[in-house]
């Protein structure tokens, strides 16, 4: 870990003296940059509270970077066709009361149900975007405004009494394997990884999901229909969210209107802080992954520093912020 | 009168009247409909009188200033997601600092609330012009950052203020009365009086420009980066009235974080059916404050009408998609017809 820091040090030390070589290098391989500040991270993390790799530290950690994760893989997908997804965390908590309500028929069942309701909403929202061509930010703010309405009148009516998640899903979304070291919602959260960034690197709707955010005018030339992209895009974001919102009601292990409200803004700081860019084209999962522990390890440490929530939102701005900047000096550089 | 007129002219009589259909019909139709919400919201109660007209305008007056914050940004290109939290950071700060203080002080520190919310916002504006990085991010990170500071300046709800500020935004020292006047003034002379300014003067239309096109803008000699600042700086006075209002309505102040999002939120929804483009140098920010007033009015309707106010979310939700659908068609329309 200290040869890391140290190798930190030297490359800024490298890079100050108008050495156009090391920041160039670098501003060409963001994943490095993003791992050094995650080490970092962690080794003043560990300087603060020597306990931290020990088993809780690094399990609560995991635990709460799994459904940011998750959630920050919907909003990378739908940046990189220029898109943005509000609706996330209202998507969540309805999958969340949805699975809770069907969870007597039977577990897969109840589960199944939660995240197809999930895609649907979603393929609602690629349906604005994409065929009727209504901003995102608007579409899925609408969304969301008419989810809230719909759950909080459905709360004491249709899903009465839904409040408990089973045993199961409290397990897969707050347990812990191998020594209480690893929770299962991390193992859920790699294997979205791994779908997700073989799916943009490898399949055809990868790569048409890169070439409609990258330039929109020359992807319809060439062949794609945008809008199909855009309707599968977004259904796949809400079928993510609904992953996330069921890890997030078995962590919790119960369900209410405000189920996920806290994750909404953290996903899209994370995809922001892996570099993917907000005007499409420019990213990937990869970046997305580090954003996500970034934030993680921030908040970890920031609770052994006694930080109030308020110090938390200010620290999460400044570096969301900074990163930000960083990036777009970089992007000028390269051209 | 018809028989008088010579073709020519009455050919040019209709087209003036299709022009200010086409450049003020959106925001008569916004008003027209605010006036028939509250039109039938007469008939749905027993009782309509001074007391529910002075409850309509001084409960909307956040939304209204609100929307006036959002409106400024969204012409000039940008997105404002901090403004919400810019009203919260005002209002814990105003709560905080009125408490038990006399009615002149609490004046002082009203405008010193109002002045200080513009330069903040300035400063963000600057920061967008010259990093650019997309408003998105920005507004994003300084809506964490405003909502932070304002939990630190007030942890948990309380503060005061004065009798007479109360005044001057609810008609009543107590913040419960009949007395429409005051609350009807401070919607009015600065809606009007900001939307003359943003449609009549240099500086004014110079946002209106950068959000058109900053280029071209930036090719006619219009300076892009100030026009920026000056459109951030004055949506965030707005947003800093708006937390002022606030203060003075409720007596007190809300750091809450919900409060941020949803004045946020509710501030988008006015701007889109109040007939401002999203993407900038469209829209009059006139139609934007009657469009908070009709989301307000939603939930008083709603009760009325035996509804569970919470439908008014999903109705406030189902109408801005109305909206963007409509106006989507109808921009492909005017697109295939030239």
């Amino acid at each position: 870990m200290t040869e890391t820091e140290t190798s930190v040090r030297d490359d800024r030390a490298g890079a100050r003296p108008a050495e156009a070589g090391w920041a160039g290098y670098l501003s060409e391989r963001p994943l490095l940059v993003l791992g050094a500040v995650l080490a970092l991270l962690v080794v003043v993390t560990v300087a603060i509270e020597p306990g931290y790799l020990s088993v809780r530290g690094v399990r609560n950690t995991l635990l709460l970077a799994a459904p940011v994760g998750i959630l920050a893989a919907a909003q990378t997908v739908l940046m990189l066709t220029r898109g943005i997804d509000i609706s996330v965390a209202m998507v969540a908590t309805l999958a969340g009361y949805v699975v809770g309500s069907q969870a007597g028929t039977g577990l897969a069942y109840s589960i199944v149900v939660g995240l197809l309701v999930g895609a649907l909403i979603g393929a609602v929202n690629g349906v604005g975007v994409g065929v009727f061509r209504v901003h995102p930010l608007i579409m899925t703010l609408a969304m969301s405004a008419i989810l809230l309405g719909l759950l909080s009148q459905w709360a004491p009516t249709i899903f009465r009494g839904v409040t408990a998640v089973p045993p199961f899903l409290r397990t897969v979304g707050g347990g812990s394997f191998a020594g209480h070291l690893i929770p299962y919602n991390a193992l859920v959260w790699a294997a979205v990884a791994v779908v997700v960034i073989l799916g943009l690197r490898r399949s055809g709707l990868g790569r048409m999901i890169y070439a409609v955010g990258d330039n929109p005018t020359a992807a319809r030339l060439a062949g794609v229909r945008e809008w199909q992209v855009l309707l599968v895009v977004y259904a796949i974001s809400g079928l993510l969210a609904a992953v996330a919102g069921v890890l997030i009601a078995g962590q919790v292990g119960s369900v209410d209107l405000r189920l996920a409200e806290e994750f909404l803004l953290p996903s899209v700081a994370a995809a922001v802080i892996g570099g993917t860019s907000l005007f499409g084209g420019v990213g990937s999962y990869s970046g997305t992954i580090f954003g996500a522990l970034i934030l993680g390890v921030l908040n970890t440490m920031l609770t052994f520093l006694n930080a109030t929530q308020a110090m938390k939102q200010v620290v999460f701005g400044v570096i969301v912020l900074g990163l930000a900047w960083a990036y777009a000096a970089a992007q000028r550089r390269t051209g | 009168m018809s028989s008088e007129t010579s073709a020519p002219v009455r050919r040019g009589r209709a087209a003036s009247v299709r022009r200010w259909v086409r450049r003020r019909g959106w925001t008569a139709g916004v008003w027209l409909l605010l006036l028939a919400l509250i039109g039938w919201y007469t008939t749905l109660i027993p009782e309509f009188g001074e007391f529910e007209i002075t409850s309509i305008a001084k409960n909307s007056l956040p939304s209204v200033y609100l929307a006036l914050a959002q409106g400024v940004v969204v012409i000039s290109g940008g997105v404002d997601l901090g403004a919400g939290g810019l009203m919260v950071l005002s209002n814990s700060t105003a709560a905080a600092l009125m408490e038990g203080q006399p009615p002149e002080v609490t004046v002082l520190i009203a405008l010193a609330v109002v002045a200080g919310a513009a330069l903040l916002n300035g400063f963000v504006g600057w920061v967008i012009a010259v990093s650019r990085i997309p408003d998105i991010v920005v507004t994003l990170a300084t809506l964490f950052i405003f909502t932070g500071v304002a939990l630190m300046v007030l942890p948990s709800p309380g503060g005061g203020t004065s009798g007479q500020l109360r005044y001057a935004f609810t008609g009543s020292t107590t913040g419960i009365g009949t007395n429409f006047g005051p609350s009807l003034i401070a919607i009015a002379v600065p809606t009007l009086l900001f939307a003359a300014w943003l449609t009549r003067t240099r500086t004014g239309l110079s946002i209106y420009a950068i959000g058109s096109d900053d280029h071209a803008a930036y090719l006619s000699g219009v300076r892009v980066v100030r026009a920026k600042v000056t459109a951030y700086a004055t949506g965030g006075g707005f947003a800093g009235l708006a937390g002022v209002a606030l203060t003075a309505i409720a007596n007190s102040g809300d750091p809450r974080f919900d409060n941020a999002v949803n004045g946020t939120l509710n501030s988008l929804a006015a701007v889109v059916l109040g007939g401002i483009l999203l993407g900038g140098g469209v829209g009059s920010v006139v139609g934007a404050a009657g469009a908070g007033i009709i989301f307000f009015t939603l939930s008083p309707i709603l009760t009325a009408m035996g509804i569970d106010p919470n439908t008014a979310q999903v109705v406030r939700g189902g109408v801005i998609v109305a909206v963007m659908v409509v106006a989507g068609l109808l921009q492909l329309r005017r697109w295939r017809t030239q």
